[in-house]
């Protein structure tokens, strides 16, 4: 370590190094135990000549605060993000509340438009009438339904739709539903 | 006694270090763990000394410290600078330690059946005085090597250290002063700590 770094140490304690200094060498410092070692130590001095008598922090408390700080166990988790940097939309949870709403908005609106009130209901009552196996077209329209709609269902609800689709087709066959990895 | 507010206080930070613990703040907030060290680093010793005055009680002062120090981790993106950063953590370490005393005065003494009033206060006045000998001693120690070290600098080294620390001059300042660069002044403050630190290093390690 030279002491070019150490003087920048110094001259960090004292609030005297240039700020376009400080970011690379908190880093540093960040991997170097010597170097926060030498700020710990100036920093003992300057308090101890400042204010002598009373009680110094024991050589490990540093230490400690920082162990019980990424202790497994501990509530503590890094400090939250300062509100006003992000815009509200921006922030999960009010991203997450207008995603639903804007789901919600699309069901709803869209629902008179396509005719079956759910898919589940609509194979439902294509078994039901019984007449005549849904034609392969119509097999296809209800099977790209059920890929769109996976993307929002539960798998539960994508069963159900599937044991209803293949009651009323014995012979369609079962086409890769599962939202695609992303690569 | 209410303790002093900071703002009051011989010791508080120049301008320059409330700027210096405005940007590790920042970066802390941002998520650098290594800037939030450094600030337990720079005061770690002066919330110690804050919460054993208040607390009485020595051994008992560092826990208190350290979990002032995690309060404060924990609410630093409350932090928004009005104030400087010590001023904030010295309220949080005050609080603390009040949080302390209080939740002791509740605790129930194991022996409290045996005593009568008076011996019980006795006990707990002893108790609230101990002192670790070990902490004690390490303490004296150090205060010693670094008096010691200091008398034995050279003039200018000693001059710019104690301008710095005990009056708490800017570099500008004690260049006007000593009649010298900020540069030169710079090195002779680092150069000075160097000295210090290297008899001090033993009794730390």
């Amino acid at each position: 370590m030279t002491d070019q770094i150490r003087e920048q140490v110094s001259a960090l304690l004292d609030g005297e190094l240039p700020r376009d200094e400080v970011g690379l060498l908190v880093r540093r410092m960040e991997r170097d135990p010597e170097l926060r070692r030498a700020f710990g130590s100036y920093s003992l001095i300057g308090e101890t000549l400042r204010a002598p008598g009373g009680r110094t922090a024991h050589p490990s408390f540093a230490a400690r605060v920082s162990a019980a700080i990424d202790a497994p166990g501990s509530t503590v988790t890094s400090p939250a993000p300062v509100a006003a940097r992000h815009p509200l939309w921006k922030r999960p949870a009010v991203a997450t509340a207008l995603a639903a709403s804007v789901a919600l908005i699309a069901v709803v609106l869209v629902q008179p438009f396509t005719g079956p009130a759910s898919a589940p209901a609509a194979v439902e009552r294509w078994a039901k009438a019984g007449a005549a196996s849904p034609t392969p077209a119509q097999s296809q329209r209800l099977a790209g339904y059920l890929v769109a709609h996976s993307q929002f269902s539960s798998p539960i609800g994508r069963r159900n739709v599937w044991s209803g689709l293949l009651a009323a087709d014995p012979g369609l066959t079962r086409v890769s539903y599962e939202t695609p990895e992303a690569p | 006694m209410k303790p002093r507010e900071p703002a009051d206080d011989d010791t508080r930070p120049t301008a320059g270090v409330e700027q210096s613990d405005l940007e590790l703040v920042k970066r802390a907030q941002r998520g650098e763990r290594g800037a939030f060290d450094l600030l337990v680093l720079r005061y770690q010793h002066k919330v110690v000394k804050l919460v054993a005055r208040l607390l009485r009680d020595q051994a008992e002062a560092e826990d208190v410290a350290q979990e002032a120090f995690v309060k404060a981790y924990r609410a630093l993106g409350s932090f928004r600078g009005d104030s400087a950063f010590y001023t904030w953590l010295y309220r949080i370490a005050v609080n603390t330690a009040r949080n302390s005393i209080a939740s002791r005065q509740r605790r129930p003494l194991d022996y409290e059946a045996d005593l009568s009033e008076n011996e019980q206060t006795a006990v707990e006045s002893r108790m609230r005085h101990t002192d670790t000998p070990e902490a004690n001693v390490l303490s004296e120690e150090i205060r010693a090597t670094v008096n010691r070290a200091v008398e034995e600098l050279p003039e200018d080294l000693r001059t710019a250290i104690i301008l710095r620390e005990v009056e708490g001059l800017s570099y500008e300042e004690i260049a006007a002063a000593m009649d010298c660069p900020v540069g030169t002044v710079r090195s002779r403050i680092f150069r000075a700590r160097e000295a210090i630190d290297r008899n001090l290093k033993p009794l730390l390690d």
